[in-house]
């Protein structure tokens, strides 16, 4: 697992879109062979999003040829209602770039058989051949996705009731009308997330910092307490991931962690040039796990 | 993308929001439709995402503007008829395919005051009309003919009429079937009856009994030529009078102790106000307030035809709290309140203000008074330019045939006839009222667009096709740069006119 840390939130997410362009253009995806991209909705990921419409804007990306996949979406709620998931992922993103309306994956939260609709999802992720990289955000319970707590490691894609903490977090949105919120939620499960090739999470803001300091300086804790459910921690089994933080989000972190980590980066820096410089040679086969420092 | 799926994409553009505000977002619409979309819809449900994408560069994507007022245009005169349709309709085309170039895509034609068997001729003939690269003709507004003869503006006296059978003499003079209730014209006919604007006079004998069966019809009643107390205009809006026509002009001016139609821009929702002011003795003899009484005799008249009858009055009369006394003839129809102190609270319905249209020319109303009202009630405003025929933005100032051997005199928005210095009528075009309305009142270009957009659709009742950005409205596009200035216009989804 490496981390990276970055000065404020827009450092954070020019870091990693210019990371996942970077993926996506040396994966080379082809009509035949698309780059499947897992997505995540929330605050976090938004200057992420901003840094990606740059990059195609600018013609250095292209979505042409990128399926997605997204994490989650509220049941009950009408696909056109400005808190739905449909709703952020077009207002933040699908609009702005060139990626085809049928290559976008989300959860259907209307579905008359939800149950159906969830395996159906899996289906669908497998039939893309898995999940390349998953992006995702956190909770400030450290949850991924809708997974909340007692979530299962092994858990796929299923309907997720949600807990108080986050109908209460999200009453904002919906007029401060906590009966509004809707209760429930598909969610891809945290096994679909680690069955990824890559998982890269954003981790901003002091209020994440208790979540991200369980999640790298203790043993996968996925249940320490009723409230608290360091789901980011299964990432420590993931064998090729990438944290992505803001120096706020490091608040609670060693001093040694931070340290440790930062020269890991200046290190991993070396190598990629290396490798780089080998490959633009033709001598070796690239390397795909270049990043990972498991 | 190698084919056209005929979805077009605006981006990069601010887009005037229905609250008045500007925000940066893309518009997508359907070039073959001919409408906006639902973008989320489009692309979640149907799928597809347009092949075509045209960069803004920033400027400002504003729907259609809407003129709910227009005398003519290009040379041609709505008013007149001749007896030859297929002229009158060549006409009305031409205007409606060259008035794109002032930001315009929907307007409605308005006939002045007119001898009485040309109007179901005239009605007739301007049924909604548009062509593939026109603005829409909407439908008509008929001002006149009952109309107060103390506010007749350039209306001429020998053609105003009272409505002493209410409704019915409506109908024997529009023609009932230009009446229609909408769904037993559907009923009869496919097409489309229109938007119908009757200014009249809700003093004028017989006029306030037919306001309220008009509303039912879904004809626009609006207030205008008038000399209404504040009971009568009040009471003609409860009846369902849902504009003011050029506000200030040919009405009133405002009185604090009756300020008689203009006051109704400060109308509360839950105060009516009863309020009787000390009146002097009545100034003006009986005769003069009903206009049935004014016979020929005071007829100055057809000098009046070529002015702009909002601007050219005769003498004003006093100020309204003298027709207190007058106000009795219709008290059988005025909603009796229990006044206390002079003010009742009138809970059983609430007051809704009625919009009113202002030409923002700078000239027919001073800058500070078009503030004014806009501060007073700015989700009523409405920007007409109640144009004569001779608008067209393309005229260059100096001396133009007029008609008889006159000539007048352009001077920028100013037309006087040679040699005097009468006004000779409004030639501001629509797009430039915006711009000024910015200036005088000081609001954002984007709550200015609202009132030459948004406000009348809403008006009219339209609000869900024109005047808006609205998923399912049609693509009738304007697009402004920073500075209010018109760079290109669209109907239907197709580019109409361009600057460059």
């Amino acid at each position: 697992m490496r981390l990276i840390i970055r000065e404020n939130p827009a450092a954070v997410g020019d870091y990693i879109a210019n990371y996942i362009c970077r993926r996506i253009n040396d994966f080379g995806p082809t009509a035949e062979k698309p780059f499947v991209l897992g997505l995540p909705t929330g605050s976090s990921p938004i200057p992420t999003y901003k840094a990606l419409i740059k990059l195609v804007k600018a013609g250095h990306l292209s979505f042409k040829h990128v399926v997605t996949f997204n994490m989650d979406e509220y049941v009950g709620l009408p696909q056109d209602h400005p808190e739905s998931y449909h709703t952020f992922m077009f207002r933040e993103f699908f609009s702005h770039i060139d990626i085809p309306p049928t290559q976008v994956h989300i959860l259907n939260g209307n579905a008359k058989d939800l149950i159906a609709e969830c395996n159906s999802y899996e289906a669908k992720i497998k039939s893309f051949g898995g999940i390349e990289l998953f992006l995702g955000g956190i909770g400030e319970d450290g949850h991924i996705a809708f997974n909340e707590p007692g979530s299962s490691l092994a858990s796929r894609t299923r309907i997720k009731t949600l807990a108080y903490d986050t109908i209460l977090a999200n009453a904002r949105f919906f007029n401060n009308d906590i009966s509004a919120v809707p209760h429930m939620a598909l969610t891809v499960g945290v096994a679909t997330v680690l069955d990824s090739r890559e998982v890269v999470v954003v981790v901003t803001g002091q209020r994440k910092a208790l979540a991200l300091s369980k999640a790298i300086e203790e043993g996968v804790n996925h249940l320490a307490s009723v409230f608290y459910t360091w789901t980011l921690s299964a990432l420590q089994l993931h064998p090729w991931a990438l944290i992505v933080v803001d120096e706020d989000a490091t608040a609670e972190l060693h001093v040694k962690t931070v340290k440790y980590f930062k020269s890991i980066e200046r290190v991993q820096d070396e190598v990629e040039a290396t490798q780089r410089e080998l490959k633009a040679k033709g001598g070796s086969e690239p390397v795909p796990q270049v990043g990972s420092m498991e | 993308m190698p084919s056209s799926n005929g979805l077009v994409c605006f981006t990069n553009c601010l887009l005037p929001q229905e609250d008045g505000s500007l925000v940066k977002k893309d518009l997508w619409i359907d070039e073959r439709r001919g409408l906006i979309l639902d973008a989320q819809k489009t692309f979640f449900e149907r799928k597809e995402r347009p092949s075509n994408i045209i960069d803004l560069s920033g400027n400002i994507l504003s729907p259609g503007l809407i003129d709910i007022q227009i005398n003519g245009a290009y040379g041609f005169d709505f008013s007149i008829f001749d007896g030859d349709e297929e002229a009158y309709k060549a006409s009305l085309r031409d205007v409606a395919e060259r008035i794109v170039e002032t930001g315009v895509t929907s307007f409605v034609p308005t006939i002045i005051t007119q001898e009485r068997s040309l109007y179901r001729k005239l009605l007739r003939l301007l049924s909604p009309f548009s062509t593939p690269t026109s603005a829409t003709a909407l439908g008509w507004h008929a001002e006149g003919p009952f109309l107060d003869m103390a506010k007749r503006g350039a209306h001429a006296p020998s053609f105003l009429l009272s409505a002493p059978e209410g409704i019915k003499s409506f109908e024997d003079l529009y023609g009932a079937e230009n009446l229609a209730d909408p769904e037993d014209w559907l009923m009869s006919t496919s097409s489309d009856i229109g938007v119908r604007i009757i200014t009249a006079a809700p003093e004028v004998n017989g006029v306030m009994n037919a306001v309220g069966e008009l509303t039912k019809r879904s004809v626009v009643f609006s207030i205008g030529h008038s000399i209404a107390t504040t009971e009568i205009a009040t009471t003609a809006v409860r009846n369902g009078a849902k504009l003011i026509t050029h506000l200030f002009n040919a009405m009133p001016q405002l009185h604090h102790r009756d300020p008689s139609i203009i006051g109704l821009l400060g109308a509360s929702p839950h105060l009516y106000s009863s309020f009787s002011p000390i009146t002097t003795k009545a100034l003006f003899g009986s005769t003069v307030m009903s206009p049935i009484a004014l016979t020929p005799k005071d007829t100055p008249a057809q000098k009046a035809s070529i002015g702009s009858e909002a601007l050219e009055e005769v003498v004003t009369p006093p100020q309204t709290p003298i027709f207190k006394a007058r106000t009795s003839g219709h008290s059988a129809t005025l909603k009796k309140t229990q006044s206390i102190a002079g003010f009742s609270l009138d809970d059983s319905t609430e007051f809704t203000r009625p919009f009113y249209d202002m030409i923002v020319d700078g000239i027919h109303s001073h800058p500070n008074s078009v503030r004014l009202a806009y501060s007073a009630h700015p989700e009523g405003c409405i920007l007409i330019t109640d144009a004569m025929k001779i608008l067209d933005p393309n005229l260059r100032d100096g001396l133009h045939d007029w008609r008889d051997g006159k000539r007048f005199v352009k001077e920028g928005d100013k037309l006087y006839l040679e040699g005097t210095d009468t006004l000779a009528g409004s030639v501001v075009t629509l797009d430039k009222c915006v711009r000024n309305f910015t200036r005088f009142t000081g609001c954002s270009l984007a709550e200015s667009i609202k009132c030459a957009t948004f406000n009348p659709a809403k008006c009219l009742g339209i609000e869900n096709r024109k005047g808006t950005l609205r998923a399912g409205a049609d693509a009738d596009l304007v697009i402004f740069d920073a500075r209010g200035v018109v760079q290109s216009t669209w109907v239907g989804g197709k580019r109409v006119w361009s600057r460059v």
